[in-house]
C-alpha cells in the first residue's frame, strides 16, 4: 500500500499503515544502541577528564593508565557491537519485553533483518574513534573540556540521523539527534545550559542520556497506541462473517479442537 | 463477487494478509494478538495461505529458542492488491446503482 494514498477512516487498508507504524516503533534495538552510546560517552568522557588532570599534574602513570583504559574500552565496545552477542541480546530483551504481544519487524528499504551491514559498523567505529580523538584533544589541552558535547554532536547528530533513516524508525527516533544537535549549538554559542566546572562530564552525559530516553519513551508510548489502533481497526474493519459456517469454517473449527 | 479470490475473501485470512503486508515479518503470537483469532484457527488459516503460496514461513533458532516468522510473498501481495481493486470496483458499481436509483 502506498503510504501517500488516502483512505477513509475505518478502511481495512489502514491496517497496513498501523501494522507498519507499530513495527517501526518497537524501541528495543534503539534502546540497545542508546545504552551502548551512553556507556561509550561516559567511559570516554571520564577517561578524558582523568587524562587531562594527569597531564596537567605531570602524573605519567595515571596518564598512561587512563589512555590505556580509554582505548581498551573503545576496543571492547567495538568488539561487542560486531559480535553475535549484541543481536542475541536484542532478541532476548525483545522477547522478555514483547514476548506476549509477539514479534513484528519492518526494516524498510534495507530489507534485511538482524545484523547491520558493514558500512554501518564502519560508521559506529568512526563514532568511537571520533570521540576517542576528542578525548585525546582534551587530554593534551588542545580543546577545552566544555566543547566535548558540541564536538560530539558534530558527528553524533548526522550519525543518528543516518541510522534513523536507514532503519526507517518512526518520528519519535528523530527526537534524539535533533535535540542533541540543538543542545550542541546552544552550548557552543554560550547559552547558559552548562553544569558547573566540577560536573563538566554531565554536560555531555545528561543530553545524550536524557534526549535518548525521551525518544525511547515516546516511541514506546506510540507503539502502545499503534498496537491498540491496529487491533481495533482489524476487528472493526474486517468483521467476522456469519456466513463463514461453510466447509472451510468447519475445517478451521476441527483445527481448533485439535489444538485445544 | 465471483471474481474475488476466495482464499483472501475469508475475513480471518484477509486480516492476516493485510497485517503481513504492513510488515517484513511477524510471528505467530503477533498475528494471534492482532487478528483476534484462536491458536487453532490461526494455524489452519496459515496452512491454507501457505499452500496458496501467499505467505512464506521461516523457522529458525534464536539461542535455544525456536522462532517461526511469517511473511507475505510477492504472489500474496499481488493477490491482495487485486482483491482490493476488485472490491473497490464492486463498491463503485454499487454506488453508481444507488445514485441512478
Amino acid at each position: 500500500m502506498s503510504s501517500k494514498k488516502r483512505y477513509q477512516p475505518g478502511d481495512p487498508r489502514l491496517i497496513v499503515l498501523w501494522a507498519r507504524r507499530y513495527a517501526q516503533s518497537r524501541t528495543i534495538s534503539f534502546l540497545v544502541q542508546w545504552v551502548f552510546i551512553v556507556i561509550m560517552v561516559l567511559v570516554i568522557g571520564l577517561a578524558a577528564g582523568l587524562t587531562q588532570i594527569a597531564h596537567e599534574q605531570h602524573r605519567m602513570g595515571l596518564f598512561t593508565l587512563s589512555i590505556g583504559a580509554m582505548v581498551l574500552s573503545a576496543l571492547i565496545m567495538l568488539w561487542f557491537s560486531m559480535s553475535r552477542w549484541s543481536s542475541d541480546l536484542i532478541f532476548s530483551i525483545t522477547n522478555w519485553l514483547y514476548g506476549r504481544e509477539g514479534y513484528a519487524s519492518w526494516t524498510g528499504s534495507s530489507g534485511k533483518e538482524g545484523s547491520l551491514p558493514l558500512w554501518t559498523t564502519g560508521l559506529s567505529g568512526g563514532l568511537l574513534a571520533y570521540h576517542l580523538l576528542g578525548a585525546l584533544l582534551i587530554s593534551f589541552n588542545y580543546m577545552p573540556i566544555g566543547l566535548l558535547q558540541p564536538w560530539s554532536a558534530l558527528y553524533m547528530t548526522p550519525y543518528l540521523i543516518i541510522m534513523v533513516l536507514y532503519q526507517q524508525l518512526g518520528f519519535w527516533a528523530w527526537i534524539w539527534p535533533i535535540l542533541y544537535g540543538i543542545h550542541g549549538v546552544l552550548l557552543y554559542f554560550g547559552v547558559p545550559l552548562r553544569f558547573g566546572r566540577e560536573y563538566e562530564l554531565l554536560n555531555i552525559v545528561v543530553p545524550i542520556f536524557g534526549y535518548g530516553l525521551i525518544a525511547i519513551l515516546t516511541g514506546h508510548i506510540y507503539s502502545r497506541y499503534a498496537l491498540l489502533k491496529l487491533k481495533t481497526l482489524t476487528r472493526n474493519a474486517i468483521p467476522d462473517r456469519e456466513e463463514t459456517q461453510d466447509e472451510e469454517a468447519e475445517e478451521v473449527q476441527a483445527g481448533d479442537q485439535g489444538h485445544g | 463477487m465471483d471474481d474475488l479470490d476466495r482464499t483472501i475473501h475469508e475475513p480471518a485470512r484477509l486480516r492476516i494478509l493485510t497485517i503481513l503486508s504492513g510488515v517484513d515479518a511477524a510471528d505467530f503470537n503477533f498475528l494471534l494478538n492482532t487478528a483476534s483469532l484462536t491458536k487453532g484457527n490461526l494455524s489452519s488459516h496459515m496452512d491454507r495461505l501457505e499452500k496458496a503460496g501467499y505467505v512464506s514461513v521461516e523457522k529458525s533458532f534464536k539461542g535455544r529458542m525456536p522462532h517461526t516468522k511469517f511473511s507475505i510473498t510477492e504472489e500474496g501481495a499481488s493477490a491482495l492488491k487485486k482483491y482490493w481493486e476488485g472490491l473497490d470496483a464492486i463498491r463503485a458499481m454499487q454506488d453508481q446503482g444507488d445514485n441512478s436509483a
